[in-house]
This record gives C-alpha cells, structure tokens and sequence, in this order.
C-alpha cells in the first residue's frame, strides 16, 4: 500500500494501529539515522525519534496531504532536533557543541566510532556547522533529497537551501584541510 | 552523493568524501532488534498517553421515560411561556381600553345638566378669581 493510502486507512479509523505501524517500518530508518547523524548520542536520538512519532499519530488525522508523507515527517524530525538541541544548550553550562566535541574525543562503546583523525576532524567540522545547516547539508548528502524538499522540511528557500549545502562543504572541506 | 552528473556542482572532495562514509557509517551502527523494540515501546506509549479511563456504561431504569419526560417539560415550558405572554398581552390592551362615547347618542338632558354643573363650577371659579384680583388691587391702592 502506498503511503497515501495507508494515510486514509488511518484517518477513517480502519485498522489505524495496522496503517500506522507500516507506516512506520518504511519510515523509520531513514528519520532515525538523520536524527542521530544530528545528535550522535544513540539515546538522545531515541527520544527525539520517539517524540517524532508520537507527534505523528496526534497529527495524522489532520494531515491533509499536501505534500509527501515523508516531508511532513522530516519537518518534524528537523522541528524536534532542533528544540532538543535548543533545550539542551539551556539546560547545560556546556554548550552542545562542547558536548559534540566530547562524544568525539570520548565515543561511546556503543557507538563505536572509528578514531581516525580525519573522523575527529569531520566529526568537529559537523559539530561547528549550525544546526540548520547541517540538517540540510545531511538531507542533501545521505538522503539525496531535492532542494525544493529541503526547503519545504526546514522552512527555507530553495536558495537558501543550496546556499546552506553548499557553505556546509566549504566549511567541512576547509577544517579537514588544516594540520 | 557522489554521482558523475551533478548539474549543481555539488561535488565534495575525496577526503571529505571518504570522511563522510566513515560518519555514515558509524552512525548507522544500533543495538540488534532494535527498530522492532522500538516500535513495541512506542505503541505501548501512545496507549498509555492515549487512554482515557474507562467508564462503565450507565443502565437508567428510566431510558425509556426519559424522552417522554424531555417532550412534557419541553411542553410544560412552552404552554407556561403561552399563557404567561397571553395574560400580559391582555392586561396591557386593558389599561390601554378606554370606553368612548359619542356625544350625538347622549339624550340632551344629560347634555345640559353636564354643561349647567360645570357652568357653576366655571363661573364660581372664575368669580372666586375676580374676587382675588380685586382684593389686590384694594390694599395695592391703600
């Protein structure tokens, strides 16, 4: 079935746990990396991925299919990364950019990170680019998605847009290049 | 994205290329199972989030009657708002109900014993007037 028929599936009330739970094994991989390519940490990106999908059964019923379920999906993955990311910055004396920096130097066992140097280096490249950009820079380099996607998840132009991707490599290129 | 038509010159250096394989790559890293855990701990999430008590359904004795009861004080309340509204209606058209009478059907006696009444009345009053001015005038003169 096609996303859109499951859509309607749900919004009459037929099956509507059957209709969202397949919705959610096509989905799901793809929201769940681009959110933890964002926040690295495996549990912060677990939470920020559960508050994606609980947001999407209170508002499917409203959806009016204006655009692809999978844009709808990713402006609210992109929504709640990025209040995560807000939040946390308050709430810590750290800012999450130092904490980036520490996954970095500290990952995780269940991360697993390579520690290659060029790896460090990437890693607090990514770490430095706002966030916006780096959502865009993800969407664009890991999921392919067009411009005119991009723009419609994180409330920008096409322009914008491509001016974001194309800032991110720069920025990327430029710290890997240093000593 | 590496591919050889990039009409948007979106082409990254090998480095960062090879760098950015590496990122995905370990990003994509999770626990065995775990999509299918995931699933499982969200749904049962959204139905704790999602359930309302539950509530035992109320058997009324008076289901039946319940209607009937509706209709006669709906009823009750339209005949009461009817006569209310009637009453008032009528007693407003009886203050403002003033008998006239024709004076073409009044025997002429009646007619001269009135105007004789009030003649004298008239012409008391008005020398009980005259009186008084004149009394004025005595002691102005004086």
């Amino acid at each position: 079935m096609t996303d859109q028929a499951l859509i309607i599936q749900f919004q009459n009330g037929d099956s509507k746990e059957g209709a969202f739970t397949q919705l959610l094994k096509r989905h799901q991989a793809p929201v769940f990396f681009q959110i933890k390519k964002m926040v690295l940490e495996h549990a912060d990106a677990d939470d920020i991925a559960q508050a994606v999908w609980i947001k999407v059964w209170n508002k499917l019923d409203g959806f009016k299919q204006e655009s692809a379920f999978s844009t709808w999906l990713f402006r609210i993955a992109y929504n709640e990364t990025l209040n995560f990311i807000a939040q946390k910055k308050r709430l810590k004396t750290h800012s999450t950019q130092n904490e980036l920096d520490h996954n970095v130097a500290h990952p995780s066992s269940q991360d697993a990170l390579k520690e290659t140097a060029v790896q460090i280096k990437l890693e607090r490249a990514i770490a430095e680019l706002p966030e916006k950009q780096r959502f865009v820079f993800m969407l664009r380099y890991y999921e392919a998605f067009d411009y005119e996607k991009i723009a419609s998840i994180t409330g920008t132009t096409v322009g914008g847009a491509k001016a974001n991707y194309h800032q991110a490599v720069k920025k990327m290129t430029s710290i890997l290049e240093q000593d | 994205m590496n591919n050889t038509n990039d009409p948007e010159n979106e082409s990254v250096s090998k480095e960062l290329e090879e760098a950015l394989k590496s990122f995905a790559s370990n990003t994509k890293q999770v626990p065995a199972g775990y999509f299918d855990q995931f699933e499982l701990d969200l749904m049962q999430k959204i139905k704790a989030t999602g359930q309302a008590p539950l509530k035992a359904p109320i058997i009324s004795l008076f289901s039946n009657q319940k209607k009937y009861l509706v209709a006669a004080s709906l009823l009750f309340a339209i005949a009461t708002g009817y006569l209310f509204m009637n009453k008032a209606a009528n007693t407003s058209d009886s203050i403002a109900n003033v008998e006239t009478i024709d004076i073409k059907t009044l025997p002429d006696e009646l007619i001269e014993a009135y105007v004789s009444n009030n003649e004298l009345v008239a012409e008391v009053e008005w020398n009980s007037a005259i009186e008084a001015v004149g009394a004025n005038l005595t002691s102005t003169n004086n």
